[in-house]
């Protein structure tokens, strides 16, 4: 019990003194982190096969850091948290088909062009209502909430549902929750091959303009863009740029009016065992490499700050008692989303940057202690006055009153309402694929975007939760049966 | 200093408004029996508390043994908790509802304190906790949990618990009180067989028949301040005050 305690202290702090993984070394090139959405096809996405990230971004980048000597690192990430995540430095670029617009050029440093495509607006298939971007006035798209598209859809005045990525829209203008989307052709035409859909269409431009495609990096970076801008010229003169496109596309994107990209042989269809068979291990992996860990680490820090905090809360000492209930308080009256967020993008910019794994441990430990101090005071509380005289007439100060005798007959009033808190915290930690983390909710999500298999994926990583969750019940059962030797006969 | 085992002095505590000790002064000698009567309120209850400091008193004077405490003078904090710890240290502890700790042994009840607090070595610790079992007639649960003992037994266990800190002195709060009629003999008669072993022994208890057997010293108490002490033969065979008269009259119409 004790060693518990004091190693779930001991990780606690080296969470906290070690905050970012150590700096390069001069010697070594340049390590350049690459935020994507590793959901978008064909532009990034993982092969279904090998599970690697790919796609047409991904290969670009590939070939502009061999051009310009870096190293990369692939951080994957939904559309509407990689601005932020370019802004917390926890990326260094962005290679996602950003598209180049007044905002972000003056915000950002954008490089070159590396794809010329255009908007289109898709509708269900013979929704005649929807022609062009005109018809879009009062009708409702589903976007990526921060994306150049949602702007041009919000500009022909349309309402725009956030989802994250382009087979969510298309999954609800297919269920008929949204009128239409407006997206890259490209990525369009990708979707229509892939899943041979005939219940949306394209109805026709967005607008005249066509849209160029940049990466986008933090302007204070501007020798990191200038060796991306040199490597760009030099891919397009050297015809590299062309030959990804090709592969892709079957036309060169990299240039204007390169003609019209086709990709109607698609990835080809796959069945749904297929699909299932091939993700359940990446899940697996998600699901012992994260979503355990950090559900385990975060439950036994949190169980120590809740002890703490339930101390603090139940002490005679005014202020003490004041913070705690204020602790308690706050976490109990915000969302644990919101507490994630401020943890992840808030801190970083007073200067507490963690990695996202810690970061997520760090606020959902705190969640839990929030939650579970409650728990825990009111568990001491129940046990009877007399226990603390007796103890003292023993001899016992508080500490060993408290680890000898009250804290063992708390356990058995706290350990059903504690088991809850982890069966909670478990299925919350599907909140950090939010920050980055490639847990095992993330996995399925990354696959559905591939596939379009939203019902079998997400039943399927359901019954990875479930499974654990029935464990843990197991686990408690056997927990409260030995705690209660000492009172049922 | 004779042979004098507990000496108060003085003592005055009150919770809130209320007065419950209004000026306790009395001493037990070594080796005695000292039984508190007095009807509920009266503030006996307190006055033992108050010698093993779970009730910190306002003011006066308690010294067992070697160890004196002016809680006049006490100082605040963490200071004043020590010396109420060490005051503390020289007492045992029988409770009217004997607090077993649920979770521990019935040897481990006993050993927790010896072991844990006075860091005593274990296997000196455990032989003696075995024979003070044997002396309480429980030698044969040593390993039962106290859920699995009658309430005599708990109670003797909750004796022989506060025996095994080798304190100065045994405190008896109401010790039979919560026991069904039939087994608040079995308990009685070890408290008897610890007077006559000479064991200095402080008993707050409505058993009068007890009180006249065993008791080398009486303290009537009533509205937190001594009314009549003495013998047993003196205090209850032949009161002088007409409260403790009252009160006999009744507890012993009763009981």
């Amino acid at each position: 019990m004790r060693q518990v305690f004091r190693g779930a202290v001991l990780l606690l702090l080296l969470l906290i003194v070690v905050p970012a993984p150590a700096n390069a070394q001069q010697e070594q090139p340049p390590l350049v982190r690459v935020g994507t959405e590793g959901t978008y096809p064909p532009f990034s996405f993982h092969d279904p096969q090998t599970q690697e990230l790919t796609g047409y971004d991904i290969e670009v980048v590939k070939a502009i850091a061999a051009k310009a000597g870096w190293r990369l690192e692939f951080v994957e990430t939904q559309w509407d948290a990689i601005f932020p995540a370019l802004d917390a430095s926890r990326i260094d670029l962005i290679a996602n088909q950003v598209s180049r617009n007044p905002e972000r050029a003056a915000k950002y440093g954008l490089s070159s062009t590396y794809t010329y495509s255009r908007g289109v607006i898709v509708r269900r298939t013979g929704d005649d209502r929807i022609k062009s971007i005109a018809d879009l006035s009062g009708k409702t798209t589903a976007q990526s909430s921060t994306s150049n598209w949602a702007k041009v859809a919000r500009e022909a005045g349309a309402n725009v549902e956030a989802v994250e990525g382009f087979a969510q829209a298309a999954a609800l203008l297919q269920q008929g929750r949204v009128d239409a989307i407006v997206n890259d052709n490209i990525a369009v035409l990708d979707y229509l091959a892939t899943t041979g859909s005939k219940d949306v269409e394209i109805a026709g431009d967005a607008g005249q303009a066509g849209s160029e495609q940049v990466l986008a990096l933090r302007q204070a970076d501007s020798a990191l863009l200038s060796q991306a801008n040199q490597a760009i010229d030099a891919l397009k003169a050297d015809g590299t740029l062309r030959g990804i496109s090709q592969k892709y596309f079957k036309a060169d994107v990299s240039v204007q009016d390169g003609g019209a990209a086709d990709l109607s042989e698609g990835r080809g269809p796959r069945s749904t065992g297929d699909i299932l068979a091939s993700t359940a291990w990446p899940m697996f992996v998600g699901l012992v490499k994260v979503t355990i860990p950090l559900t385990a680490l975060s439950f036994a820090i949190g169980l120590v700050l809740a002890l703490l905090v339930a101390l603090a809360r139940i002490s005679p000492y005014k202020v003490l008692s004041g913070l705690a209930r204020a602790f308690i308080s706050i976490i109990r009256g915000t969302p644990l989303l919101l507490q994630l967020f401020i943890v992840f993008y808030g801190l970083p910019q007073i200067g507490l940057k963690f990695p996202p794994f810690t970061a997520a441990v760090v606020a959902f430990s705190l969640n839990v202690a929030g939650y579970a101090a409650e728990v825990i005071r009111s568990a001491i509380l129940s046990v009877p006055r007399g226990q603390f005289e007796a103890a003292s007439t023993i001899g016992f100060g508080y500490a060993q009153t408290l680890r000898r005798i009250v804290l063992p007959q708390a356990a058995r009033t706290a350990v059903p309402p504690l088991s809850n808190t982890l069966l909670s915290l478990l299925k919350d930690t599907s909140l950090g694929s939010v920050v980055l983390l490639t847990e095992l909710f993330r996995e399925s999500q990354l696959a559905a975007a591939e596939s379009n298999e939203f019902l079998a994926l997400y039943a399927f990583a359901g019954l990875y939760y479930w499974v654990i969750c029935v464990a843990l019940s197991a686990g408690q059962k056997r927990l409260e049966t030995r705690l209660n030797r000492y009172v049922i006969a | 200093m004779t042979d004098i085992r507990i000496e108060v002095t003085g003592l005055k505590k009150s919770f809130g408004s209320l007065d419950v000790l209004r000026g306790i002064d009395f001493a037990s000698e070594r080796g005695t029996s000292t039984v508190l009567l007095g009807p509920s309120g009266s503030g006996k209850t307190t006055l033992l508390r108050s010698l093993n400091v779970l009730d910190t008193p306002d003011s006066g004077v308690v010294r067992i043994d070697d160890v004196s405490v002016d809680f006049s003078a006490l100082p605040p904090g963490k200071a004043g908790r020590a010396e109420g710890a060490r005051l503390r240290a020289q007492s045992g502890m029988v409770f009217q509802s004997h607090n077993l700790f649920p979770h521990r042994t019935v040897l481990q009840n006993l050993t927790e304190g010896p072991v844990v607090a006075q860091k005593r070595p274990v296997d000196e610790v455990v032989a003696e906790a075995r024979s003070l079992l044997d002396q309480v007639g429980l030698a044969d649960k040593a390993d039962s949990y106290p859920y699995q003992l009658s309430g005599g037994q708990q109670q003797r266990v909750g004796i022989a618990r506060a025996l095994a800190l080798k304190p100065r002195v045994v405190l008896f709060d109401e010790p039979t009180s919560a026991l069904d009629p039939e087994l608040v003999g079995e308990v009685l008669a070890v408290i008897k067989d610890l007077a006559s072993e000479g064991w200095t022994t402080v008993v707050v208890t409505h058993e009068i028949r007890f009180a006249e057997r065993v008791a080398d010293q009486v303290l009537f108490l009533d509205g937190g301040v001594i009314v009549e002490h003495g013998t047993p033969g003196q205090v209850i065979g032949d009161p002088r005050e007409e409260r403790t008269r009252k009160f006999l009259r009744r507890v012993l119409d009763h009981g």
